[in-house]
């Protein structure tokens, strides 16, 4: 019976052409999971152009797209990125399903000032050959906060992953076989008939696709990706439509040979083919995309003249240093720096995430550190006035009494926390010396990595003891300093000033009011024997600072005088409205200091939009703002939006009412702006609720899991006018992405296989909803039950 | 005589013989062109599309017989000289129309595309050099042109580039280099010398012809109704001439070489917005003004900085000497500024909301060059740029020409100069010659073509670039349009009175005589042809069938291009392109190739079919596979016993509709 039901299948797959991908009695779950992932690639330009005709073939320009999905598949025509659309948070969020620990391409940690840098695939190269790296960086972060990649919900003998972001370990024959590829005879004819240069990424690339074409013959994998960036890279290079078209028939052939080996495969009619990509670009045929060097204007004197980190070299095509692939950290210094002239590698006071380009997280050293540190070298000084010096160091200890309760809790917290990491070090070191030599199964069933991974997570913990173990001695030295009224300060302001750290985010105060060095004339004191805060410091209003900011140079009529869109910044939890739950998170947007908005959130997860100006934070920590209609030119755009899916007469109210995430989404989507509202809580909520732990994990090394993720958190994200972008590394004349603009957010997620409908979804969904849904059509537990987004029933396909 | 020239030519050498021959060509062509040029201002001319404002490039079409077109790109708007008004009136515009470049079109006399083939295109512009110009060539350290070059004395119908034979040039090249490694090079310093210096510009000119004629071509409008290339034919032409500048640019396939075109517009495109960005942002950064510039109706290819009068204040906090070295230029000072006559003085509105500011021009830059933008003007030192230039020929003469250093046995030497290259481009400093001379060559042009530039502006700049013409063997632009004219001229004569024509059916025969030959045979072929300096070139002998078996051909090949992209994606076929489609060119295949009796085209044509009926899941399409495979099984028997020659092909049973 069974024989003739294979036959039958066997004759049917046969006569059936390919088209027919639904028509098949399977239904799912599938026991094979294919995706395709694209970085970079813009939903709105691929849909538009599956749609449109190419006359030499009589077809649609990207036929296999058109044929597999849109005739064959799921297409979610719809579907944004959630939270700023970066690559490596967007990827952790779709190759997660759970709310972003990582939200942003290289972070910080403003303790220790280690680098999180998630998009250089050279030093984990280089690493894993050194036995000193398995996985990226992201993934690593990921399996500290304990949060599965999709690949983990198989057995590591079932999955063929390519190269990409999260990636774990390194298929070295991939890379042998690309380079002996790339100078093979074959390749070598090819480059004197073609006349294209030998390429070593298009040999990858082929190899990569060879791998998973051979994989797909065996039914031992069932969990396979493909993982290409070339839309990304061509999109910021260019926004001609001819070179973005050239790169989609590329996929779309690419995703052709796929479907076809997929088709031939063993388990053809059991497989789910997913295509995602991370986000859009904002690319405008004939517009080129400018940068705003935000690097220049903090290290300038109106700035704060900082000396600026960011993760690459400024203009690094045009320097030697800029051909180093394993940097990680660049220094600019600034020759206007009022006070840490020739301290450019040791207090670096602004450090930037500028990858991306829309977007710049700010990172900034702690108002408060910088004034200890300018009254530190103000005592230093032998020349100084005795009341001068008097007043300095009440300054001083004031300042160090203002932190204390909090310093002094965080020093007990952090010691705890260390002590646990400590016993953690110990034991598994004790484990690492009973651990065997990987023979040849274990090496299959992936238990070499498994090993490899533990001791470098054990040197990860030593390294991060040692580098926290240092913060604190600074800060428990900090606490126990008390400046001499009398004496010159002799001590090294080292021992008190951590170097390469930042201490303590900002406020909104701290920021409104930012300490960035002496004034011009030094220390004053006033009658009463103090010191004259606001006259002995320079003080910078960043927020007013910025979106003050206008281009000298703008000679394109479509993009705006003025670079910066809004700053974007998380407020405290603190009672916002009456009759609402605590805590309330707050999110606000700046564009200037009347037009505000502020995004509020209930423990609910419900959100609601305020219209404010002049928002302010008074010395006991409280905000304040003056409540103003809903109007034209508020951050985001909402109110004068005609894409706002709601009537125009209660526009104000709805706008100003509490709804669920789900309702804004519906409403907001195809706006300018279209998911911003869910986007910034997103990016900007307190990060430590996201941090589950690994299973078992004891609470205070919990707690020091979470507090590392809150350490890498900026004081605020910059966001970029349309075609403007903060690329400070080499212009990136074509697209950009990173903001919250659709054209950046807007991404693809198409499906098909046996069994699934053939239908356009019209309904908005976002990176959330990806990895349940795929997990839950192939009969895996879903990490977020209620983000599957339920397929309508089948309907067969017409051909 | 011809045969004579070409010897000279491939070797490059400067001869008493070939001035010999210069001068007396020169004077029977200039008789010829004089008298052409009285004709073509009472010829009829050909179509003139309507041009537009906006773009001043249009397309002109004449007949070449019944069976070909004549496209010649013109330049609307473009000249004022009073020479051009007898052009004008053929031309159907004004006297500002100036002719840039021909195109001859084999169309079969059909208005099907597939059989199209374009065989020859003519830079009008072209001028061969005098006596007085090669001489001097041959001096080294001798970098400069003298007066307007050249003057335009006879046309020159020879193209600038033949599409028959492509690997002709380098053919060429690896004679000449041959020549120069073997015998000119171990020979006295003065021979080995003056010889480079000669290559050097000879080099140098052919370059600067094929970047002129790449940049009319890319601003060339695509076809319409009234004629023209269409974008894929433009493109395929546009990389024809880029892969001339390369040794093995021959042997690039026609379809490689269209994919090739299109990705060198994406990768200029590319180029030029990345250099607008980065010179806007250095303009930030030093506090100078960025402006892009229109030349001749293009834009994003120049832009310019300016200075304020007022003095520059660069971004405080930030070391900007190194923005000032990307920019290749010096800061001025205030004092500078301060000393400049008002004449040099303009008022532009980059002021806060638009307003207009006294600014001083500081330079022009190409954005064409890789990387980086070029400086082409220093409007503060006339020999700026032009020094660096020198300096780097000065130093390849020195070494390779007067020392002697060679490739082969003092590498070393050039791995520390390519060491050095690359340092210094990392910094930002424009190494490349070549490309260099690109951007060079492409202003020029456009600065001459211009009219919409500020007057007083355009002259300075054309007062500086002149000083950038180190080539002797160079003409003035001014001399070159001059020339454009006369030689359009002697083109329209040439298709009037049949020599074009006769042209398209030697071309046509050669392509029947080369058709189905490997590269290597036709390789031999050009040896063949080069070694008796021209006299012998492989052609079918003629018959009156001669546009049917092309047509056949080139049908075939057209169907079998879009047959083998096809299959060789290996998957479904019917999926990528509509079956209909498909199955029409299978039919059509099976009906040219029985006729055609090619066993390799009939070889490709069997592996491509097999490779489509394996991909494809469509019963209908794998069964007319099946069909049109017997068929050639079947048609291959015949074709074995009838062992036709292509010269005595049958006429194809789908004829040409003008037949």
């Amino acid at each position: 019976m069974m024989r003739l039901v294979f036959a039958a299948a066997a004759l049917f797959a046969a006569v059936v052409p390919l088209s027919a991908y639904t028509v098949s009695s399977f239904q799912p779950p599938f026991k094979r999971l294919v995706i395709i992932k694209v970085d970079g690639l813009n939903g709105s330009l691929l849909y538009r152009t599956m749609q449109g005709h190419n006359p030499q073939t009589g077809k649609s320009p990207l036929p296999w797209f058109s044929h597999i999905f849109d005739r064959g598949g799921i297409v979610f025509d719809n579907f944004y990125v959630r939270g700023v659309s970066l690559s490596a948070p967007s990827w952790s969020l779709l190759d997660t399903g759970q709310h972003t620990v990582i939200r942003g391409n290289v972070e910080y940690d403003r303790y220790t000032g280690q680098v999180y840098d998630y998009l250089n695939v050279f030093p984990f190269y280089l690493g894993y050959a050194r036995s000193r790296a398995v996985d990226m960086p992201g993934v690593e972060v990921l399996d500290r906060a304990g949060i599965p990649l999709l690949i983990d919900r198989f057995n590591y003998e079932q999955t063929l992953q390519s190269f990409q972001l999260f990636q774990r370990g390194v298929v070295w024959t991939t890379l042998k076989n690309a380079l002996l590829g790339a100078f093979s005879g074959k390749a070598l004819i090819s480059v004197i008939e073609s006349a294209a240069p030998i390429s070593l990424s298009s040999s990858l690339a082929n190899q990569i696709e060879n791998i998973l074409v051979r994989g797909l013959r065996s039914p031992q994998f069932i969990y396979l990706d493909l993982f290409t960036g070339n839309a990304d890279h061509e999109g910021h290079a260019t926004s001609k439509p001819e070179a973005l078209l050239h790169v989609m028939e590329e996929l779309d052939a690419l995703l052709g040979r796929i479907a076809t080996a997929i088709r031939q495969s063993p388990l053809a009619d059991e497989t789910l083919l997913a295509v995602v990509s991370d986000h859009g670009m904002n690319n405008e045929p004939g517009v080129i995309s400018q940068t705003y060097n935000l690097p220049d204007l903090f290290n300038s004197p109106q700035g704060g003249a900082h000396h600026v980190v960011t993760d690459r070299e400024q203009l690094s095509d045009y320097k030697l240093k800029g051909i180093n692939p394993l940097v990680h950290r660049v220094v600019t210094p600034s020759t206007s720096s009022f006070y840490l002239n020739g301290e450019a590698s040791r207090y670096p006071t602004a450090w930037f995430d500028i990858d991306g380009n829309e977007r710049c997280a700010v990172h900034l050293r702690n108002s408060d550190i910088n004034k200890i540190h300018i009254l530190l070298l103000e005592l230093a000084r032998t020349d100084l006035k005795p009341s001068l010096r008097s007043a300095a160091a009440v300054s001083l200890q004031d300042t160090i009494e203002k932190h204390r309760m909090r310093w002094a809790a965080e020093s007990t917290e952090l010691s705890q926390e260390l002590d646990a990491l400590a016993q953690a070090i110990a034991e598994r070191k004790e484990r690492i010396t009973n651990l065997s030599k990987p023979d040849k199964d274990s090496r299959d069933r992936g238990e070499d990595k498994a090993d490899r991974r533990m001791r470098l997570e054990l040197q990860h913990w030593q390294r991060e003891h040692s580098a926290y173990e240092t913060y604190l001695e600074h800060l428990n030295r900090l606490l126990a300093f008390h400046p001499d009224t009398k004496k010159r300060f002799a001590e090294s302001i080292n021992d008190l000033i951590p170097e390469m750290s930042l201490g303590d985010n900002n406020t909104v105060g701290d920021l409104e009011h930012y300490i960035a060095g002496p004034a011009a004339g030094g220390l004053v004191v006033r009658e009463d024997g103090r010191l004259d805060e606001e006259e002995s410091f320079r003080h910078i209003d960043y927020f007013a600072l910025l979106s003050q900011q206008r281009a000298r140079n703008n000679p394109q009529p479509q993009l705006s005088p003025k670079p910066i869109d809004f700053i974007a910044m998380a407020l405290p939890a603190q009672q916002y409205e009456a009759g609402i739950p605590e805590p309330q998170h707050a999110y606000w947007l700046y564009a200037d200091a009347d037009h505000q908005l502020v995004i509020l959130q209930d423990t609910d997860g419900r959100l609601c939009l305020r219209p404010v100006r002049r928002l302010s934070q008074d010395a006991a920590g409280y905000i304040h703002w003056e409540q103003q209609p809903w109007r034209g030119g508020l951050p985001l755009a909402l109110f004068e939006d005609d894409r706002l899916n709601v009537s125009d007469s209660d526009r104000s109210t709805w706008l100003s009412g509490w709804h669920t995430e789900r309702d804004w989404l519906l409403a907001t989507h195809k706006c300018r702006y279209s998911n911003a509202v869910i986007g910034i809580p997103e990016e900007l909520s307190p990060v430590a609720a996201n941090v589950p732990g690994k299973p078992g994990l004891n609470p205070t090394r919990l707690r020091y899991e979470r507090r590392r993720r809150e350490l890498v958190q900026a004081d605020f994200h910059v966001f970029a006018s349309d075609h403007w972008n903060f690329n400070a590394r080499f212009p990136n004349a074509g697209g950009n992405h990173g903001s919250f603009l659709r054209i950046s957010t807007h991404s693809v997620w198409m499906m098909a296989g046996a069994g699934l409908p053939v239908v356009r979804i019209e309904e908005p969904y976002d990176s959330l909803n990806f990895a349940s849904t795929i997990l839950s059509l192939v009969g895996r537990t879903p990490p977020m039950p209620d983000r599957v987004v339920t397929i309508p029933a089948a309907e067969l396909s017409s051909q | 005589m011809l045969a004579v020239r070409r010897v000279f030519e491939l070797f490059g050498l400067p001869r008493a013989s070939n001035i010999v021959i210069d001068v007396a060509m020169r004077a029977t062509g200039l008789f010829f062109a004089f008298c052409l040029v009285l004709q073509a201002s009472k010829m009829p001319g050909g179509a003139i599309a309507p041009y537009s404002s906006h773009a001043p490039y249009f397309w002109s079409s004449t007949a070449v017989g019944d069976s070909a077109q004549l496209l010649t790109l013109l330049c609307h708007g473009c000249s004022t000289l009073p020479e051009n008004q007898g052009f004008a009136a053929q031309t159907g515009g004004t006297g500002s129309n100036v002719p840039l470049l021909s195109v001859l079109l084999d169309n079969l006399g059909d208005s099907t595309i597939e059989n199209d083939r374009i065989t020859a295109v003519w830079l009008l512009s072209y001028i061969r050099p005098s006596i007085p110009q090669r001489l001097l060539a041959a001096v080294p350290f001798f970098y400069w042109r003298i007066g307007n070059g050249s003057v335009t004395k006879s046309s020159d119908l020879s193209p600038l580039l033949d599409m028959n034979s492509l690997q002709r040039p380098m053919l060429k090249t690896v004679a000449r280099d041959v020549l120069q490694w073997a015998m000119l090079d171990p020979s006295f310093m003065p021979v080995r010398a003056s010889s480079r210096a000669y290559r050097s510009n000879v080099t140098d000119r052919e370059r600067l012809y094929l970047e002129e004629t790449i940049s009319y071509l890319q601003a060339a409008p695509g076809a319409d109704e009234s004629g023209g290339l269409t974008p894929a034919q433009l493109h395929t032409l546009i990389a024809r001439l880029e892969l001339r500048k390369r040794l093995l640019g021959g042997f690039v396939t026609p379809g490689a070489a269209a994919r090739f075109g299109e990705s060198a517009e994406t990768r200029h495109e590319q180029v030029r917005s990345r250099n607008w960005e980065l010179l806007r942002q250095c303009a930030d950064k030093t506090g100078l003004y960025f402006e892009p510039l229109r030349l001749a109706g293009r834009s994003g290819e120049y832009a310019m900085l300016w200075a304020p009068v007022g003095g520059i204040t660069a971004a405080a906090g930030t070391r900007v000497s190194s923005i000032w070295k990307l920019l290749n230029m010096k800061k001025p000072s205030l004092d500078e500024l301060r000393r400049l006559p008002s004449a040099a003085i303009y008022e532009r509105g980059f002021g806060e909301n638009g307003q207009t500011i006294p600014v001083v021009p500081l330079g022009v830059y190409s954005l064409d060059y890789p990387k980086v933008p070029l400086l082409l003007i220093d409007f503060r030192n006339r020999r700026h740029v032009r020094w660096r230039a020198v300096a780097q020929r000065s130093i390849d003469d020195i070494t390779a020409g007067v020392i002697g250093i060679s490739h082969f046995t003092n590498w070393y030497f050039y791995v520390a100069a390519d060491v050095y290259d690359f340092v210094a481009a990392r910094r930002g400093a424009p190494m490349n010659q070549s490309e260099r001379l690109d951007c060079y060559a492409q202003f020029r042009v456009n600065l001459a073509l211009d009219q919409d530039l500020d007057q007083k502006l355009r002259a300075a700049m054309r007062d500086r670039i002149d000083s950038l013409a180190m080539n002797p063997l160079e003409s003035s632009p001014e001399e070159e349009k001059n020339a454009g004219v006369k030689n359009f001229a002697s083109l329209l004569s040439a298709a009037e009175d049949g020599r074009l024509l006769a042209r398209v059916q030697k071309d046509r025969r050669q392509e029947l005589a080369s058709y189905d030959s490997s590269a290597i045979r036709n390789v031999r072929d050009e040896f063949y042809h080069l070694a008796t300096f021209g006299v012998y070139t492989r052609r079918a002998k003629p018959t009156t069938e001669d546009i049917g078996q092309v047509s056949s051909i080139r049908r075939a090949q057209y169907h079998l291009s879009f047959l083998g992209d096809l299959a060789k994606q290996g998957t479904p076929p019917e999926v990528m392109a509509d079956s209909g489609q498909i199955k029409s060119s299978i039919a059509e295949l099976e009906q040219l190739l029985p006729q055609i009796h090619s066993e390799p085209l009939l070889r490709a044509a069997k592996g491509t079919i097999v490779k489509l009926r394996g991909n494809s899941e469509n019963a209908e399409l794998q069964s007319d596979c099946t069909l049109a495979l017997a068929h050639f099984r079947q048609a291959d028997g015949i074709g074995r016993q009838v062992a036709l020659k292509p010269a005595v092909v049958r006429a194809s049973a789908v004829l040409p509709k003008s037949e």
